[in-house]
């Protein structure tokens, strides 16, 4: 699965870090969101799918590869 | 169905875990609807999941009025009562916000500070342990829900936690929907922040007020009042809202029992149950409050430029178009995302530090007092109807 964050969406909430803190990260200077692991394992998929689901500004997508 | 006026907000609700039952009967028939404001003026009511996270993240709706002095007022209370910021700046004035406190409220940030945050709820439950052994019944609310989130927020935004009576007081008169008190204590509260900031400007600390003022110094686009905002802003938002939580969380785990012991049983349950009471837990009556920048057509209603909406958090999680048994308190339920915090540019930007302070809480509650039960009935507690973020005054427990 590829994980992709769209910077300029991103409202720094958090949302990500929290739901899976080995795959996102936010920057220090402004919160912005950082893809950690943008080609994650199976067994990262639902903390992957989770962080999708609960961003407020559906800034990431997760696909299927 | 009803009239405008029969549908006066706030709807009386049975009790504090509770909604109106109206609110069923509007997701179902009419979920964007005309209501009269807890202040006497109009305004659309937004009900359902769909609609309400849709206006939340929608950039033709804002907290701002075109011409303030003609919009609809929502209560009677100093915060969140109708339009707030400037029209013309506000898209710029909020993405300044952000950039500027964002990263003091970053996940990451919280979850160093869980270490800091676990002391204080471990010194709090000391105390509660302590005052258990003169009387078995013991105010959770003075001496847990209440002086824990106000310790966290006072060392992140530098304040100083003597100030706390005083803070507190302010915060509560201002959320009151009292008219000339709340507008007096706002008032006090923008005095007592501009002697903050300015003690701050003289010694400046490694904290989030100091950061604020060493900002507005920076740019002449920020001003002083938009400071004072902001301070009196996240020393309010960044303890009531908590307080509240924590009261509203007990209270469901404790009619609940069998979700508290299974919590008690299972402390990894702490996260799931925490997002349960973020969905469920209904503090106050209204909701978050928008204001029309054009003319809109939402679930089939034309709303006009200026137009008033109060988007019911409370009533769109517990949509049954979004979750199954939606009044049921379930953290194991397969839909995990919630309103609770609000959604897009203007989601909490407190939620991680929240989260934090809740798990940590709820964790240590049931690994520490895992007999924990209520020494009073839900109907004898003493519930803040007049308060915007409402919450109990109270909260008698015992072991």
């Amino acid at each position: 699965m590829h994980i992709e964050a769209d910077q300029e969406k991103c409202v720094g909430a958090g949302q990500c870090v929290m739901a899976a803190p080995e795959l996102f990260d936010q920057r220090d200077s402004d919160g912005v969101v950082e893809v950690l692991v943008s080609d994650p394992a199976d067994s990262q998929a639902a903390q992957a799918r989770e962080a999708e689901l609960t961003c407020p500004a559906a800034a990431i997508t997760v696909t299927a590869t | 169905m009803t009239t405008t006026e029969d549908r006066r907000l706030p709807f009386p609700r049975p009790n504090i875990l509770e909604l109106a039952p109206l609110y069923e009967a509007l997701r179902r028939e009419a979920p964007v609807v005309a209501v009269t404001t807890p202040a006497g003026d109009p305004a659309w009511l937004v009900t359902r999941f769909d609609e309400v996270k849709q206006l939340l993240g929608d950039k033709r709706f804002g907290r701002s009025h075109p011409a303030p002095e003609q919009a609809s007022k929502i209560n009677r209370a100093a915060v969140l009562e109708g339009p707030s910021g400037n029209y013309e700046t506000e898209a710029a004035d909020h993405s300044r916000m952000r950039r500027l406190l964002t990263p003091a409220f970053s996940a990451k940030r919280m979850n160093r500070l869980s270490g800091d945050v676990q002391a204080l709820v471990d010194g709090c439950i000391d105390r509660m342990v302590a005052a258990h052994d003169t009387d078995p019944v013991v105010d959770l609310h003075a001496l847990l829900a209440l002086p824990m989130p106000i310790g966290v927020i006072c060392a992140l935004l530098g304040v100083p936690e003597e100030d706390a009576p005083l803070f507190r007081d302010l915060s509560d008169r201002m959320g009151t929907a009292s008219g000339a008190d709340a507008h007096a204590a706002r008032e006090e509260f923008g005095r007592y922040v501009t002697r903050l900031a300015e003690a701050k400007r003289a010694n400046p600390g490694q904290d989030v007020i100091s950061d604020l003022v060493a900002a507005q110094a920076a740019d002449e686009t920020f001003g002083y009042a938009e400071m004072t905002r902001l301070a009196v802003g996240l020393i309010f938002a960044g303890h009531e809202t908590t307080v509240n939580r924590i009261g509203l969380g007990v209270l469901f785990l404790m009619t609940r029992r069998q979700h508290w012991d299974d919590l008690v049983a299972d402390p990894s349950r702490v996260n799931a149950t925490v997002e349960e009471i973020m969905r469920l837990g209904a503090p106050g009556d209204l909701g978050l409050v928008r204001y029309a920048h054009e003319d809109v057509s939402v679930a089939g209603v034309d709303i006009a430029r200026g137009d008033a909406l109060v988007l019911s958090i409370n009533a769109a999680n517990r949509d049954p178009g979004e979750y199954g048994a939606a009044e049921e308190f379930d953290p194991d339920r397969p839909e995990r995302a919630h309103l609770g915090f609000g959604h897009g540019a203007h989601f909490c930007i407190g939620a991680s530090l929240a989260r934090v302070e809740l798990r940590t809480v709820f964790a240590t509650l049931a690994r520490r007092l895992p007999d924990l039960r209520p020494a009073a009935e839900l109907d004898e507690l003493d519930v803040r109807t007049g308060h915007i973020t409402g919450g109990v005054t109270t909260l008698p427990v015992t072991w």
